[in-house]
């Protein structure tokens, strides 16, 4: 009898062994997409696909909406997220199939979108509605909103998730909201028509003020105006890389004046290094993870430009969709 | 009046069924409104204001807001079977989400006030009701969810399963519970509640021989 049981015991403990280890074989390996470009075009109502090593073009997808302006990619690279400001709706993307997927509303004139750091939100700001929509991106359902100042248009997530950045252009301020309670615990005052905001090194949250010609920083630490730098006409968007041995340095796109302009990431130590000339409007902007190459889009010149960083050349120019505003990279 | 309304009914149920195979032509009614006690305004997303009272029917688009005043009601039918009441002072935006491969989920977007819904017919339906701070996703159920001017909604199912989720969770809430969805947290464990005088103020508002489809 005894021996029976411990028969039985035994078969048991192999059985529980053998399902952990068909569990372990049944986990689903990701499906592997290769680094890619994308741009939100908003006149052409889609994206543009471009491949990041080689920077051919690989296609569209069209976003099923109208105006498509702001992107985000999911840390798998599987799924792409496209607000569209005309239709108020968020388009979602598959990015293997290179399609759309879902459509869905989430408020007026939807601006900018991004993820939640373990992706499983995406929050997007309306500015028609002065709010923050917050999407299910397992169930694309609108799990719940945030008010926030007028104009929401600039949105981002501090390193450790625990408070969100918004800006807005009718306040003029950036909005931090506890992630936790999704109240606003504070305000900061900031410049004309602030747009773009992005966390950089060392959890510095970076903006621009497009009505005016400066950027602002803000210190995660204190949560104040750790700086701010005179750069330009219209800075539009911010990107982060080295040049050889200098750096982490911000890259700024400057509207007014057809550039980019390059700060050190230090916000005790602002200063313009170098400026970049580009084409004609440039807007979107974002490096590759290693930070030697910058792809800034030109919404006046539908194109991408491929820059070396660290010697400011032009390495391929390719053509997007019409007027490019966002430009992301998937890792 | 009671036998013209039910006729008018099955009419508009005609109507919907033939309307729901178009689903995606730009100009097709989601629904319709058929009943209001005072005045239910509707607003066009054009800006376009038009007005119901009484038993009348209007059809309804995707991106109109219904609104009722301090002494209204007023109840609709939505395509695939989908029955709503508003209570007075309430307001909301009828939405859609389209997802691939998947029927069209019609959304009620609720900013202030209270609705009765019950969705009916055969089939499981893609029907939810957004509050500023929560979502109620149903298949096939009757519930009442009311929303309060600081974005507390509390959801009563009087039949059925609702997932009731907010940013931070989602519960299944069975028959004859309720439970409430706050800014900033899950929305409460269910509790026992008398379900059906959630909805008693629908009673004069939906004549009992009205057929729910």
């Amino acid at each position: 009898m005894s021996s029976s049981w411990s028969h039985i015991g035994i078969a048991t403990l192999g059985l529980i062994a053998l399902k952990g280890c068909a569990e372990v074989e049944t986990v689903k390996a990701p499906i592997d997409i290769p680094s890619r470009i994308y741009t939100a075009n908003e006149s052409s109502n889609d994206v543009s696909v471009i491949d990041a090593t080689t920077y051919a073009s690989l296609g569209s997808i069209d976003s099923k909406n109208q105006s498509t302006h702001d992107l985000a990619v999911s840390r798998d690279g599987r799924r792409v997220y496209a607000t569209n400001l005309a239709s108020g709706r968020l388009s979602v993307m598959d990015a293997g199939t290179m399609e759309t997927i879902a459509s869905i509303y989430t408020g007026q004139r939807c601006h900018v979108v991004a993820l939640t750091n373990d992706n499983k939100q995406a929050w997007v700001a309306n500015i028609g509605d002065n709010n923050i929509s917050i999407v299910d991106t397992e169930t694309f359902r609108i799990v719940g909103t945030i008010p926030t100042g007028k104009g929401p248009t600039g949105l981002t997530f501090s390193h450790d998730g625990k408070f969100a950045y918004v800006s807005t252009q009718g306040d003029k301020t950036v909005d931090i909201i506890d992630t936790a309670t999704h109240q606003i615990v504070k305000s900061l005052q900031v410049g004309a028509n602030p747009h773009f905001l992005v966390v950089g090194p060392k959890g510095y949250v970076w903006g621009t003020n497009t009505g005016g010609t400066d950027i602002y920083v803000i210190d995660p630490a204190t949560q104040e105006i750790a700086g701010t730098l005179e750069v330009g006409a219209k800075p539009q968007q911010i990107a982060f890389g080295f040049k050889g041995m200098q750096g982490p340095n911000v890259f700024v796109t400057v509207g007014g004046t057809n550039k980019v302009a390059v700060v050190p990431a230090d916000p005790k130590n602002l200063k313009v290094l170098e400026e970049i000339t580009v084409g004609e409007g440039p807007n979107g902007i974002w490096a590759n993870p290693e930070g030697t190459r910058i792809f800034v889009g030109h919404d006046k010149g539908n194109e991408v430009r491929v820059i070396d960083t660290g010697t400011g050349q032009n390495l391929g120019t390719v053509p997007v969709g019409r007027k490019p505003i966002r430009v992301v990279v998937s890792r | 009046m009671t036998q013209s309304f039910m006729t008018r009914t099955v009419t508009i149920t005609a109507i919907i069924i033939a309307t729901s195979l178009s689903a995606f032509a730009a100009n097709a009614p989601v629904g319709w409104a058929i009943n209001a006690i005072g005045t239910l305004t509707i607003i066009r997303a054009d800006g376009v204001e038009e007005q119901l009272q009484g038993r009348k029917t209007m059809p309804l688009y995707e991106g109109d807001v219904l609104k009722t005043d301090a002494s209204s009601q007023a109840y609709i039918q939505l395509k695939q079977g989908v029955n709503v009441a508003l209570n007075e002072e309430t307001s909301f935006k009828i939405l859609s989400r389209w997802q691939k491969d998947k029927p069209t989920t019609w959304i009620l977007r609720l900013s202030q006030g209270e609705v009765w819904a019950k969705t009916a017919g055969d089939g499981p339906k893609a029907f939810e009701v957004e509050t500023p701070v929560a979502t109620a996703a149903v298949k096939e159920t009757e519930f009442n969810l009311k929303v309060q001017p600081d974005g507390q909604s509390i959801l009563t199912v009087i039949e059925g399963v609702v997932q009731f989720g907010t940013a931070f969770g989602t519960c299944p809430i069975r028959t004859n519970t309720i439970s409430y969805g706050v800014r900033g947290k899950k929305c409460t464990k269910p509790a026992d509640s008398d379900a059906k005088a959630a909805k008693a103020w629908t009673s004069t508002l939906i004549p009992p021989s009205a057929p729910v489809q």
